[in-house]
């Protein structure tokens, strides 16, 4: 019995990939779930998961995986695969948990969230960074009213997009086969964190920039986005940059009252409000200081505990599967999903020049 | 034979290729299509033989499947040896399922499998016990790190298809392979720009010359053995941590003075950490291997190894010395 006095939520995983396994060892763990099975067209890496993290079951094909008698189903396929995978599974009777990006368009994860509605069943698109303890954090400023009205969002993402399996020259294909090519695969973090943190529906007026393939590598298909964005009295900026170092994932927030910003790959939280001004400035950076030296030793801590970057993805889960089992809302409603796919399709439209990804 | 050697442009691949070409059989070489320098031409490190080369990434099906028709054999050298999990999952199990696959219909007279000392559990031994190939398998991968844990799916997944096939099977587990370009930091756990900080001086260091290495896979392709027969490779007279510092420092690889750090030491660190570590339920600690015990015994623990068993079964005379070996590594630095 998990701790709402019901059955755990009987669980099964499909794709057995890196990001399958900061699911798995949730699911592992958690009293909320029973994993029933791993589905992957590779033995090797079907079992793999299945020997790690103790499943009992596992499964070559989708339809073999839902047909075990299965509440919930996490999507850890790559993404092209999802829209396929996510209706098989709302038409099988399944709750969905499916990693970013639901759908290559807004119009088709409006068709999968509708789906989804109309079986009274939980769709969720994985925006585990939300839960993030920066983010939250900034959440918290937010609330308290610190920052006065949000005025100004810059989400920037330093990342070489070429390296790694995304433009390996090795391998043939398209990297990921998404309209925006690789950018797309983190256009929902940015875009999700753009309009939470704008603090509204999700409608946006204007989106203008560049989505370009700077590098030349045609797996990878765009490796640099620099977007203004207009929506409301909200103005911000979206950027993905591959060719600059080192890795970093800045969020500013500036309001009519304070600024706040930090960086998810090495978290800091830097807070600068009315009164840091004049006097105030020196005593400020001096703050910042001490607080940059506490984020240091917190984040080798968090190193050293495996408080990683994912660290989101457990606490969102666990609020996935709270709400399934007592029937509650989802923790990232339809409507959140649709206006980051509303905000991908604007940004994944400002592409120029592409570079063909190879067939 | 015709043989395949896969991983044939890495630094253990280009030796086994020169080997098994010296040897008299048909070399077909598998390489990363990156290095066949599509733009500049072939740079391969054995271009001036004639030897068939394939441009083939393992991790993914592909043309090379219908390429490698008409092999006798395979030596499967093509491995990850650096990245995250997923990284060398892809590289090394991946990339063998794939290859076992294209091979699980067609009729080989031997595979020979690299595999690694990795995949031994070092706690099984005491310190100063023999390691050779009756000590059991590492029962706790997830305690080690990516490498220890994809070498030891990709062996068993070898073992498995070789048996389904019946492919005739011979695993070798070399140790610390070196030679020109490999050097093991000349035997330091980790260096400053003048100190070089040499852990457990006085135990046996497990190396292998590339060349003596190549030459036991050679042999293992035609060797009289039982199939799944394992062989440690190593060399003869293995030097302590210590005198191997001392003898490529002495032949001018390295100017930094040794700073010998006894294994009572390494260890009583490591059993710290690892008590740390109990007290925290629920979560293994994230430490360089410097400090996790697990990964220190693996890494430096005093044992014993021996070669016994591959230059009996093979007939494997280990023919490069290590004072030779460090002398032609200076002058191939220099």
């Amino acid at each position: 019995m998990n701790g709402f006095g019901a059955a755990p939520l009987r669980t099964g995983v499909l794709g057995c990939g890196a990001i399958a396994h900061e699911h798995l060892e949730y699911l592992e763990s958690s009293p909320l779930a029973d994993l029933v099975s791993v589905g992957d067209r590779s033995p090797a890496a079907r079992r793999f998961a299945a020997d790690r993290y103790r499943v009992p079951a596992t499964d070559a094909e989708a339809p073999d995986l839902l047909a075990r008698d299965i509440d919930v189903v996490h999507i850890c396929t790559p993404p092209a695969t999802h829209p396929a995978l996510v209706a098989m599974a709302l038409e099988a009777g399944v709750n969905v948990v499916c990693e970013k990006p639901l759908a290559p368009s807004a119009d088709a994860a409006g068709e999968l969230l509708e789906l989804a509605a109309s079986r009274g069943l939980m769709l969720v698109e994985s925006q585990n960074l939300r839960w993030n303890d920066p983010v939250l954090a900034i959440d918290r400023l937010a609330g308290s009213g610190r920052l006065g009205e949000v005025r100004d969002v810059e989400v920037s993402l330093w990342f070489d997009l070429t390296d790694g399996p995304f433009g390996d020259p090795n391998l043939t294909g398209p990297g990921v086969d998404l309209p925006a090519g690789a950018v797309h695969d983190f256009l929902p973090h940015l875009s999700y964190l753009f309009l939470h943190h704008a603090g509204h529906s999700g409608s946006v007026d204007e989106v203008v920039g560049r989505l370009e393939n700077l590098s030349g590598n045609p797996r990878v298909g765009y490796d640099h986005l620099d977007a203004l964005i207009v929506a409301g009295s909200v103005r911000g900026r979206i950027r993905v940059c591959s060719d600059v170092a080192p890795d970093g994932f800045r969020i500013a927030v500036r309001g009519t009252r304070g600024g706040v910003e930090t960086d998810l790959y090495q978290p800091y939280l830097r807070l600068q409000d009315e009164g840091d001004t004049g006097i105030g400035a020196p005593i400020e950076q001096l703050w910042s200081g001490l607080r940059l030296v506490g984020a240091s030793v917190t984040n080798l801590g968090g190193k050293v505990l495996r408080h990683g970057g994912y660290h989101g993805i457990p606490r969102m889960l666990e609020a996935v599967y709270t709400a399934i089992a007592t029937g509650g809302p989802s923790p990232v409603p339809p409507s959140w999903i649709l206006s980051t796919a509303l905000l991908n399709d604007r940004l994944a439209g400002l592409a120029t020049d592409r570079t063909e990804a190879p067939s | 034979m015709r043989v395949l050697v896969t991983g044939a442009a890495g630094f253990l691949g280009r030796a086994v290729v020169r080997a098994a070409h010296a040897a008299g059989h048909d070399v077909v070489a598998m390489v990363r299509p990156t290095a066949l320098g599509a733009d500049t031409g072939p740079s391969l490190p054995w271009s001036d033989l004639p030897i068939q080369v394939v441009g083939a990434d393992l991790r993914q099906p592909g043309p090379w499947v219908d390429e490698i028709d008409g092999v006798d054999a395979v030596v499967h050298v093509a491995a990850a040896t650096s990245g995250d999990l997923p990284a060398q999952f892809a590289g090394t199990v991946t990339a063998t399922e794939n290859l076992l696959r294209a091979l699980s219909t067609r009729s080989l007279r031997r595979m020979v499998h690299v595999s690694s000392f990795s995949v031994y559990d070092y706690t099984a031994v005491p310190v100063g016990g023999l390691l050779d190939e009756r000590t059991p398998l590492e029962p706790l991968p997830r305690r080690r790190d990516a490498y220890t844990t994809t070498k030891l799916w990709q062996e068993r997944l070898v073992r498995e298809a070789c048996e389904q096939a019946e492919h005739p099977l011979v695993v070798v587990r070399p140790g610390m392979i070196y030679g020109p370009g490999s050097d093991w930091d000349h035997g330091a756990a980790f260096s400053s720009p003048h100190l070089a900080f040499v852990f457990s001086p006085a135990a046996p260091f497990r190396l292998v010359h590339v060349t003596n290495c190549a030459d036991a896979m050679v042999l293992s392709l035609t060797a009289e053995v039982a199939s799944g027969s394992t062989f440690n490779l190593v060399d003869d007279d293995l030097p302590t941590h210590m005198e191997y510092f001392r003898a490529c420092r002495s032949a001018g690889l390295t100017r930094r003075r040794a700073v010998p750090v006894p294994w009572r030491i390494i260890e009583s660190v490591g059993r710290s950490t690892d008590l740390l570590d109990r007290q925290i339920p629920g979560r293994h600690l994230k430490l360089p291997e410097l400090l996790e015990l697990r990964r220190q015994r693996a890494r430096w623990k005093p044992l014993r190894y021996t070669n016994e068993h591959a230059k009996r079964s093979l007939e494997w005379v280990p023919k490069v010395q290590m004072a030779d070996a460090v002398i032609a590594m200076e002058k191939e630095s220099g």
